[in-house]
């Protein structure tokens, strides 16, 4: 009774927690297109997800579970409309409304929202609005967006886990190119905004790759765009698989790059204790974003595109890497209804609920389609 | 002359987002990637920037006042997408010009030398000779004033204030470590390539 007390009511607390407002925001979404039940599924499953993590402990192997079952189920629902009339070529030239879109687009938003506000158009306020739910999202979770709620992450993220070993050393060039998304992120920026273009998703989102998008006149910017849209796709299927590291999100994601920027807003972090810290660069190995570095027997150092995703603490043997708030180093309590308020539950519960509340946009529906289907 | 100097301001003021357009991604990365710690080095390398656009627009000025048609002054389009891989290829010369001098020191000797020092200068020159749509309209108003300084009154306010949208591009560089460097270098790099690709797809789909 004092072990269930200690260990499973906390947990039942915590799932029922998450489950409550990821269940009505769900049935919101999807109330007008599919039935009730999908969205209370999805609910369930997030629950179940809060449950698991909180009651054992292994939060970033539960959050990889999450995270992988929503990337696929937004490949799932997306190739499903990717083939019926949602997007076509002559509504593809706009920005689309992807949180990838957001940072190299934004000059782009923000010029067509001047534009807007100069012709009185107020109903052209809609770029802008997505700016303010990233924002909303940014100050909740800052970075944690790219390992809680992303769709292209949790692809990465899902396959890098599948090897048991590297089959490519990737950390002496690794570390070099590390700052490669911010140089894309800046050029993406100017050139979208010079020629009014989403450049990104014209020329490398892999997910848009199919022969109706390329719709240009000349066949070498066709076979241009398509071998970098090649590229893009192995780096964010083969590459995970290769080097057990997240490729796509640590070279080539430009919304990456500016969530490092302004993830700083959100207070969460993930520090190293420099007591605890042998320097024994387990960490540096298991950071998939390549972004903990390490002289062998000196602190480890956390960049600022750490996404909080938790591998490192699970390789920290001498259990020197902990969450926290801000970086200050809170008690860690590990049994029973006081570790409700670890800076750790606070944070799966924020990117938890809010992840799986994005996910709301196609996870349900993906059940549907994976259901008509089998009908 | 002062009424046109306002008008001429009050055409780039409306008109600058697309002067920003067109020369922001070649002047950003450079200001990144060359730009110093100081706002005395960037700044003057903003101004060498800025007087290469000059000259550049000054040339077209003259070119078309003299013409006195509005047809006159704009460049074939094939020379206009050389101008883009010559864009290109200073951009690549000052990303490379330290590796090649180290494995052929005879290049310092070259007249490319003395192009690695005034490369702001000849960015904004190369930016200048593509014409953005502001210009071209200050362009036509120009000739039909048919007179030399008052078209450098109208002319004047209109590049004052069109280079006031280029002012950002100073902002991020007094924070310049090396990090920011290596990511200007980058930026450049990518620049770079793309204004080869545009160079060389005018070149290859004229007729």
């Amino acid at each position: 009774m004092l072990s269930a007390y200690k260990r499973l009511f906390p947990a039942l607390v915590f799932a029922a927690l998450v489950f409550a407002p990821v269940a009505v925001f769900s049935s919101r979404i999807v109330s007008r297109e599919i039935s009730f039940f999908y969205a209370l599924a999805w609910a369930v499953f997030a629950g179940g997800v809060a449950f698991a993590s909180f009651y054992t402990g292994r939060v970033s192997f539960f959050r990889r579970i999450f995270f992988s079952v929503s990337a696929l189920a937004f490949l799932v629902h997306f190739k499903f409309n990717l083939f019926s009339k949602v997007f076509d070529s002559s509504c593809f030239k706009d920005t689309p409304y992807c949180h990838i879109a957001i940072a190299p687009s934004f000059l782009n938003y923000l010029y067509l929202q001047y534009l807007a506000l100069m012709s009185g158009g107020w109903a052209v306020w809609g770029p802008l609005s997505l700016v303010f739910v990233w924002l909303f999202a940014t100050l909740i979770i800052g970075r944690a967006w790219c390992s809680w709620a992303c769709f292209y992450g949790g692809i990465d993220d899902g396959l890098s886990a599948l090897p048991k070993k590297a089959l490519l050393k990737t950390e002496k060039w690794g570390f070099k190119l590390r700052d490669f998304p911010a140089a894309l992120l800046i050029f993406l920026l100017l050139v979208s905004f010079a020629n009014m273009l989403p450049v990104y998703c014209l020329w490398l989102c892999p997910f848009k790759m199919t022969g109706s998008f390329l719709d240009t006149d000349y066949a070498l910017i066709r076979n241009i765009q398509y071998g970098l849209m090649v590229l893009a796709l192995a780096v964010l299927f083969l590459g995970p698989l290769l080097t057990k590291k997240r490729t796509f999100c640590s070279f080539l994601c430009p919304f990456g790059a500016w969530q490092a920027f302004w993830g700083k807003l959100n207070p969460f972090r993930i520090s190293v204790n420099a007591l605890k810290c042998t320097g024994c660069q387990a960490c540096v190995e298991a950071c998939p974003m390549y972004a903990i570095e390490s002289e062998p027997g000196s602190k480890a150092e956390i960049s600022s595109y750490c996404n909080l995703c938790g591998e490192c603490l699970k390789a920290c043997a001498a259990g020197g890497i902990n969450y926290s708030v801000l970086g200050f180093r809170m008690p860690y309590i590990t049994e029973g209804f006081g570790k409700l308020l670890n800076p750790e539950s606070f944070l799966v519960f924020s990117a938890l609920t809010l992840g799986a509340t994005f996910a709301s946009l196609w996870a349900p529906a993906a059940m549907g389609d994976i259901v008509k289907l089998i009908r | 002359m002062a009424a046109l100097f306002s008008e001429g301001f009050l055409l780039g003021l409306s008109t600058g987002a697309y002067c920003l357009a067109s020369c922001l991604p070649v002047l950003a990365p450079y200001l990144l990637a060359g730009g110093g710690l100081s706002w005395k080095i960037n700044f003057l390398i903003f101004i060498e920037f800025l007087a290469g656009r000059f000259i550049a627009y000054t040339l077209f000025a003259l070119v078309a006042v003299s013409l006195g048609k509005a047809s006159g002054p704009y460049l074939p389009q094939r020379a206009l997408a050389a101008g883009m891989v010559v864009t290109a290829l200073f951009m690549f010369y000052f990303l490379f010009s330290g590796r090649l001098k180290k494995h052929a020191p005879c290049l310092a000797s070259l007249p490319a030398a003395w192009a690695e020092k005034r490369i702001p200068f000849l960015l904004g020159f190369l930016t200048g000779i593509n014409i953005c749509p502001p210009f071209a309209a200050g362009l036509l108003r120009l000739m039909g004033l048919a007179d030399a300084l008052k078209g450098l009154a109208y002319f004047g306010g209109f590049f004052t204030s069109t280079s006031l949208f280029l002012l950002p591009a100073l902002t991020p560089t007094p924070f310049l470590g090396s990090r920011l460097k290596r990511i200007g270098r980058m930026t450049l790099f990518l620049a770079a390539l793309w204004y080869l690709f545009l160079g060389l797809k005018g070149l290859i789909s004229l007729p």
